[in-house]
């Protein structure tokens, strides 16, 4: 079924040798498993599988940490026009008869972060480029989870010719280096806008939610209670969206969580060659960017916007890693 | 087993045609006349300019290289088709067209810059090798020990990290900060692949940032897969011989367990071959991946198109290497394993 150019850590656990008896029941023997080690875990009366998934949640400290800090960040993000510009000045717009005097001042109780070559805030940069950074994580998964959602859905459920084209078109999109075919595709859309930034990370991120949906429908189809809606009557549009949809939901949401944090990283790097979002507007690969030339004498220019990436895309991980456990999802582990 | 390279061979042909679409098309859709980017800032006569459509394969000709007219006396278009047969024939023969702007054939600017990605690739590959490997037996031996948190927490942050940023962190700590702390004696080279530094100097702060994160999967499936194999039937066989931990590790689960990481590093070495685009641009490193990226700041289309072309195959090529000697180390892949639902 599987032509990848071998994901390894996600092939080998399931090319197990599996004992003769085993195989004939193995979708029971693996569901049982699973719900096995769910219930080794969860010793009180388990209520629902969000229920339960919460409660485990809550207890992993880390995952925890992740949420709070990505909560704060949009709250921040969110509220930065009601407070932002009034405690530390306009994060663009540049005071040209004061600049000399504020220009790249180092961090002080007025500048936390310090000040840029052109007298803004870094701090009040470091926010407003909180809100690009997660609108362009957010939107470009959501736009790579629907193209992907659907072509996997396609791909798994219809099978046959369907399956081999759409995953030999993942094959193709996954050929090219990534990096390199956002950055083509960017240049080819024409670089400038926000807009192009979500379409060349999106369009481009549908391949492996494709992958990782197509395998969990492929998963859930052979269960009874599929059959049995057919049995029904249940059209395949009704089969997928109430049937097959609920029961592999839990592995697209921890995708999608970790596909932020890789969204969020592409567009810094896009920013930094300057190819993302144009100047002025606050971007942390630009500030990045921007910083590089003073690397040698005001430093703190480029650590803070990277401290801020690597801040938030750590949150979205260890979000994701906390969902796959609570939600005991198998995943690959990279 | 024969069987198995040919079947990974033929799966091969369609994914390529299918690469080659896209970037034709992308060369299709970029924005600007061609003529107008060859040209640059000067005027060009109209004989000249019918002469450079002629040449570039954009307006029908004869066999004696005269435009054809329609009816109207217009010239007339090639069609789409007819420019993709044309653009792949040339592909199969080694062109890839001519740069816009330096005029030189996109084939000999990526012999001169291939060199210095693939040596940079290849330091950064053995590094990754030793220390991805090392870090992840070392965190699943010593399991929930001191440095098996250290690894998780370290790899944790790599892999949040943007590699530019990295890079010039390493830049930061490793030239300038230790220039300043040694007084100008002892700091390394943050640009450039040669200068006042003997050449090999150059490698390492470019080569441990390309690296770095791949290093830290490295380490996280080293773990991971170590930690599996240990659960496995005969590992408790081996144990319930009598045999030695040491034996146990080194000569039965080791094995194994490499398999998948000796899998994933040769397909990030592919990875490394396509020019480290970030990499390359923090270090002014003069490889494909900066080549590419300057290309595309000035418009020179057929120097990406064309550099973007022959990364993909290298990168493909790679693959099914990795691919086909996945088959020889593991004869579950090529037998056809239990129908997996991956």
């Amino acid at each position: 079924m599987k032509k990848t150019p071998a994901p390894a850590p996600e092939q080998a656990p399931d090319h197990k040798p599996v004992h003769d008896k085993k195989k004939i029941a193995e979708p029971y023997v693996a569901h049982m498993e699973q719900t096995s080690q769910a219930h080794e875990e969860e010793t009180k009366p388990t209520r629902t599988l969000w229920g339960d998934a919460w409660k485990r949640l809550k207890r992993n400290k880390l995952a925890v940490i992740g949420a709070c800090w990505i909560a704060l960040m949009v709250v921040v993000a969110l509220t930065a026009d009601l407070w932002a510009p009034q405690l530390l000045g306009s994060p663009t717009e540049i005071d040209s008869s004061q600049m000399a005097q504020l220009a790249k001042l180092p961090p002080s109780p007025a500048h936390p972060f310090g000040t840029d070559a052109l007298g803004r805030d870094v701090l009040c940069r470091v926010i407003y480029g909180a809100r690009i950074s997660l609108a362009v994580g957010l939107l470009a998964t959501a736009i790579s989870t629907v193209i992907g959602l659907i072509m996997g859905a396609l791909a798994a459920y219809y099978g046959g010719i369907w399956d081999t084209i759409i995953m030999r078109l993942a094959d193709i999109f996954l050929a090219f280096p990534y990096t390199l075919f956002v950055i083509v595709m960017l240049a080819v859309l024409g670089t400038g806008g926000i807009q192009n930034v979500f379409i060349a990370i999106g369009v481009l991120g549908w391949p492996s939610i494709a992958r990782v949906f197509r395998s969990a429908i492929l998963s859930v189809k052979e269960n009874d209670y599929v059959d049995a809606a057919r049995s029904m009557g249940a059209s395949d549009l009704r089969i997928i969206a109430r049937h097959i949809f609920p029961n592999s939901v839990a592995s697209i949401v921890v995708y999608a969580t970790m596909n932020i944090g890789g969204a969020i990283l592409t567009e810094s790097a896009l920013s930094y060659l300057g190819m993302g979002v144009t100047p002025p507007t606050p971007s942390w690969g630009i500030m990045i960017q921007d910083g590089q030339q003073y690397l040698q004498t005001q430093p703190w220019l480029m650590l803070m916007p990277g401290l801020a990436i690597l801040t938030t895309v750590l949150a979205f991980t260890l979000l994701g890693d906390g969902l796959r456990d609570a939600l005991d999802v198998k995943m690959k582990d990279a | 087993m024969g069987k198995y390279i040919l079947k990974r061979v033929l799966q091969f042909i369609p994914v390529f045609i299918g690469v080659t679409i896209i970037m034709f098309a992308m060369k299709n859709i970029v924005p600007g006349d061609p003529i107008k980017l060859i040209a640059g800032d000067k005027a060009l006569s109209p004989e000249i300019e019918l002469q450079l459509r002629i040449s570039n394969g954009l307006i029908e000709s004869d066999s004696n290289g005269q435009a054809i007219y329609d009816a109207d006396g217009n010239t007339v278009p090639t069609p789409i088709w007819k420019q993709y047969v044309t653009y792949m024939g040339g592909l199969l023969h080694g062109d890839l067209g001519t740069s816009y702007q330096r005029k030189i054939a996109v084939t000999d600017i990526f012999a001169e810059k291939y060199p210095y990605t693939v040596r940079l690739a290849i330091v950064a590959i053995i590094l990754e090798a030793i220390v991805g490997i090392g870090a992840g037996m070392v965190s699943a031996i010593k399991r929930y020990s001191f440095w098996d948190v250290l690894v998780t927490l370290i790899t944790s942050i790599l892999v949040a990290m943007p590699a530019f940023w990295l890079g010039m962190l390493l830049q930061l700590l490793f030239g300038i900060q230790m220039k300043a702390w040694t007084g100008g004696g002892w700091y390394l080279p943050i640009s450039g692949a040669s200068g006042e530094f003997q050449d090999w100097v150059y490698y390492i702060l470019p080569a441990v940032t390309l690296a770095a994160v791949s290093t830290a999967y490295a380490a996280r499936i080293m773990r991971s897969q170590l930690l599996e194999v240990m659960n496995q039937d005969y590992i408790r066989t081996a144990k319930a011989k009598g045999l030695s931990r040491h034996d146990i590790i080194y000569h039965h689960a080791l094995k194994n367990a490499l398999i998948p990481v000796v899998t994933y590093i040769g397909i990030d070495f592919g990875g490394m071959l396509a020019g480290a685009i970030l990499t390359e641009t923090v270090f002014n490193w003069p490889g494909v991946g900066y080549e590419i990226y300057r290309a595309i700041t000035q418009r020179d289309w057929p120097i990406v198109m064309g550099g973007v072309t022959i990364v993909v195959i290298v990168v493909m090529v790679i693959n099914l290497i990795v691919d086909i000697s996945y088959a020889f180390l593991d004869p579950r892949i090529r037998f056809g394993a239990p129908k997996d639902q991956a």
